[in-house]
């Protein structure tokens, strides 16, 4: 039994494999290759169904009742072949099926005959519900879901209704439908699940774009899927909302909200700057011609041109009196001079006075300022002590000494210095050998001394004692550290107060002295051309009366000359002795007097 | 004498009433922990909706199982036997109208019992062929898996139905199958893949067959429960 069913299934499988694949399918081309054959079988409801035909290549039977189907239900294993009930009449080769002659889960056998002939030309077989496809839904139509916040994209409800041919009410038919949307007149159609309800909702839609959307259904659990409905379009115009609008608005505002905090950051860091800018400074008050930046880095010549220029520097050349303490250096060590000129002593280096003296500061103020550098110094550094150089610094007095190769140091400082502190060079020779003390005799009018060179050539005990009379009178002027206003009157008539290339007493500004410290330092101006020491100087100018070495000073006028009272108050009162004494002064000195003086007053 | 037989008829029934109940009820409900609870009523149309998803599940797992088999081991030409249907089914003897109209001239109490009938009809081969699928060699899990929910199913399914059948027809029921099967009885699996093959590819197919069946009248008497004007044949 199991043998003969097998077999039997066998060779129902052979026999109808070649045909059973056509049934399956919606062919509905006619194959003109082949001879007369079915070319499909439909069925829209289930409940009835149509064969198709075709005559092939078989003209001669395309005449109507040419071929004819016969039809069989296996129902029961054998049963009569049957004529097509209704060959329909409006349709070429069609035979249809009503309801009395559809059975559902019965398998039917149909037959392509030529009666004439007795030929089977096609056989098929099927069961209907294998065969059914289902007519296309009806009512279509779709409903706007929402609308993203963008507004870009969109959701719709896409609903329809079954197809009124089939009995979806009763059950008999379940069916499935497939929803498929595309852009419009695109190429590609998106598919769906299958909805076994009669709505489904589509996202992610485009704005601003056209969709069509169709849907088809099928019977569940089988394969063949019905014609499609008619496309509905869908199109939602792209709103432009306000809320867009208010971002930008937003962006637009915080945008110069931050731009106006920056700005007024800005101001205040550059605060300064903008004060600047906006309010210019007043000028501070500048010294006329003379520029600060000039003083900082200027060139000495540069500088020296316009401070002589300047009336009110001058007075800064008398600030000092070296001279008196070049003197203080003389007397400290004199056997140690004895070899070298006069005024290489004078102006040379001794080691132990110029401990006392000089005051060689280097750059680094490293708090040894007191101390004094053994080293010889250089040429250079010296050159550069003095006041015409600016590196040596400010606080730091200079010292115009020069050291032993006078000619070289000369050299420098004549091309540094518009006015060099030695310019003893052409006087050399000269006042070598010349007192070191000289007696003013006389007064230029320009304001000039005149000292008499006569006392050159006096003995050198004279000189020797004038010597020592006017180192005690510079005793007196140094010791205390300080000069009366009278003894500075006096020194200063001996000294022209003219800057000449000749040397001579310098003249001191009365207040400056009193001002002074010794602590060693000393202050020389740049036209402060000064050697310590008196130069006496040839004196062609025809002798003048014998002026007292004394005179009072009378008055100071605008160009800090002092003006002397006339010798001629004091005519023969003092005959000019060679002898540096004191000699009662025919006026009496106003101011303080020194016992010493005093002695000498008294006849 | 009357007085006291009247006594003692009344206290056999007050005494035998509890039984009645348990008569009127024959499903035990229990819920999940096993003890026995009062079942919960449910009404007709509730049951009759259940038995009908019921009924679509196995058709739609019967069409799964049937394409699954047939990719395995069907070869392609054979495919075609599917649209005919399944040529013997075993249910043959049972004659079942195949037109609609026919199937709507069926009555209720008809289209219940041929449910019934299908079901019962379906239980012992369905369990055949899980042995079967097992003694394939490279079947897959989903297959076995689904043949045998299928018949879980099927249990339940009958057991849906025997209570339909008492609520909408007023009949007991209470042995499972009265109806006669006349199934063609299976011999031992011939060694031939061949032959277990085409004949396990028809089981599927008959099967899905008869379940749609099932469904398409439990619809029916559906759609006969809700409005009976517009299912009946015009």
């Amino acid at each position: 039994m199991a043998y003969s069913l097998s077999l039997g299934l066998l060779y129902l499988g052979l026999l109808c494999g070649n045909g059973l694949v056509s049934a399956r399918s919606e062919l509905f081309t006619p194959d003109p290759s082949r001879g007369p054959h079915f070319t499909g079988c439909r069925s829209r409801e289930q409940e009835t169904f149509r064969c198709w035909w075709s005559a092939g290549i078989f003209q001669n039977l395309t005449e109507p009742g040419a071929l004819r189907v016969f039809y069989q239900t296996k129902n029961a294993l054998l049963s009569e072949w049957q004529e097509c009930p209704d060959y329909t009449h409006t349709v070429k080769n069609e035979c249809y099926f009503n309801k009395t002659f559809t059975h559902i889960w019965t398998s039917y056998c149909i037959q392509l005959r030529s009666v004439r002939e007795n030929i089977t030309y096609d056989e098929t077989c099927f069961t209907v519900e294998n065969i059914v496809h289902p007519d296309p839904p009806i009512g279509l139509n779709w409903t706007l879901l929402n609308v993203s916040r963008s507004g870009l994209h969109f959701d719709i409800l896409v609903r329809w209704a079954p197809p009124p041919s089939a009995d979806v009410q009763m059950g008999w038919m379940s069916l499935v439908y497939q929803v498929q949307y595309r852009v419009r007149n695109a190429s590609h159609w998106e598919m769906l699940d299958l909805e076994s309800g009669t709505q489904q909702s589509i996202y992610g839609l485009h704005t601003d774009k056209e969709y069509e959307v169709r849907v088809r259904c099928k019977m569940s659990a089988f394969d063949n899927f019905g014609e499609f409905s008619d496309s509905i379009l869908v199109h939602v115009a792209q709103i432009p909302s306000k809320e867009s609008t208010f971002p930008t608005m937003l962006v637009l505002i915080f945008g110069v909200i931050g731009l106006v905090i920056l700005l007024v950051l800005l101001i205040f860091s550059q605060q300064q700057r903008l004060m600047v800018i906006f309010l210019p400074p007043i000028p501070a008050p500048k010294i006329k011609g003379i520029d600060p930046e000039l003083l900082k880095n200027g060139k000495l010549d540069q500088l020296n041109s316009l401070l002589s220029s300047q009336d009110m520097y001058k007075p800064d050349f008398y600030h000092e009196d070296p001279w008196v303490e070049f003197i203080q250096l003389d007397l400290d060590d004199p056997p140690e001079k004895n070899e070298s000129s006069d005024t290489q002593h004078r102006l040379g280096l001794s080691r132990s006075g110029s401990s006392h003296v000089l005051n060689f500061k280097s750059d680094d103020d490293s708090g040894r300022a007191s101390c004094y550098d053994p080293e010889i110094p250089n040429p250079e550094d010296l050159a550069s002590l003095l006041p015409g150089h600016s590196g040596r610094g400010d606080n730091h007095p200079l010292v115009s000494r020069s050291i032993s190769s006078i000619p070289d140091l000369g050299v420098q400082q004549t091309s540094e210095v518009e006015e060099t502190p030695i310019q003893t060079q052409p006087a050399v020779p000269s006042w070598v050998n010349m007192d070191f003390y000289a007696q003013v005799s006389d007064f230029t009018p320009a304001g000039g001394v005149v000292l008499s060179p006569g006392q050159l050539n006096s003995s050198p005990e004279k000189k020797k004692e004038e010597e020592n009379e006017k180192k005690i009178q510079f005793q007196l002027v140094s010791d205390g550290a300080y000069t009366s206003e009278n003894t500075a009157r006096q020194l200063s008539t001996e000294v022209p107060p003219s800057p000449g290339p000749e040397q001579g007493y310098q003249t001191f500004p009365t207040q400056a002295v009193e001002g002074n410290l010794w602590n060693g330092e000393y202050l020389v101006s740049t036209s402060d051309s000064q050697i310590p020491y008196l130069l006496p100087e040839a004196p062609p100018a025809p002798i003048l009366p014998p002026v007292s070495d004394y005179t009072v000073v009378q008055e100071v006028d605008a160009q800090h000359s002092l003006l002397l009272n006339p010798p001629s108050l004091q005519p023969a009162i003092c005959p000019h002795s060679p002898n540096k004494h004191l000699p009662a002064m025919p006026t009496m000195p106003m101011g303080y007097l020194t016992p010493d003086l005093l002695g000498n007053l008294t006849p | 004498m009357n007085r006291v037989k009247v006594l003692q008829a009344w206290l056999w029934c007050v005494s035998l009433w509890p039984c009645w109940l348990s008569h009127a009820v024959p499903l035990d409900c229990k819920d999940e922990t096993g003890s026995l609870i009062q079942c919960t009523s449910i009404s007709q149309e509730k049951l009759l909706d259940r038995v009908i998803q019921h009924a679509e599940l196995i058709y739609r797992v019967s069409e799964e199982s049937c394409t699954l088999f047939e990719q395995m081991f069907v070869p392609y030409p054979l495919h075609a036997l599917r649209n005919q249907g399944g040529t013997m089914c075993h249910t043959k003897p049972f004659p079942i109208p195949g037109s609609k109209s026919e199937i709507q001239q069926i009555s209720d109490k008809w289209l219940l019992h041929s449910v019934l009938m299908l079901v019962q009809s379906w239980m012992e081969p369905l369990i055949y062929l899980q042995t079967t699928l097992n003694r394939y060699d490279d079947a897959p899990d989903t297959l076995l898996n689904k043949t045998k929910w299928v018949s879980d199913k099927l249990l339940s399914l009958e057991q849906g139905v025997v209570v339909l059948i008492r609520k909408m027809l007023d009949e007991g029921i209470l042995t499972p199958s009265i109806f006669e099967h006349t199934l063609t009885p299976y011999d031992e699996p011939s060694p031939e893949i061949p032959e277990s093959v085409l004949r396990d590819y028809n089981l599927l197919i008959c099967f899905k067959k008869d379940a749609h069946k099932m469904e398409t009248f439990l619809k029916l008497l559906k759609c006969r429960q809700s409005n009976k004007l517009s299912c009946l044949s015009y």
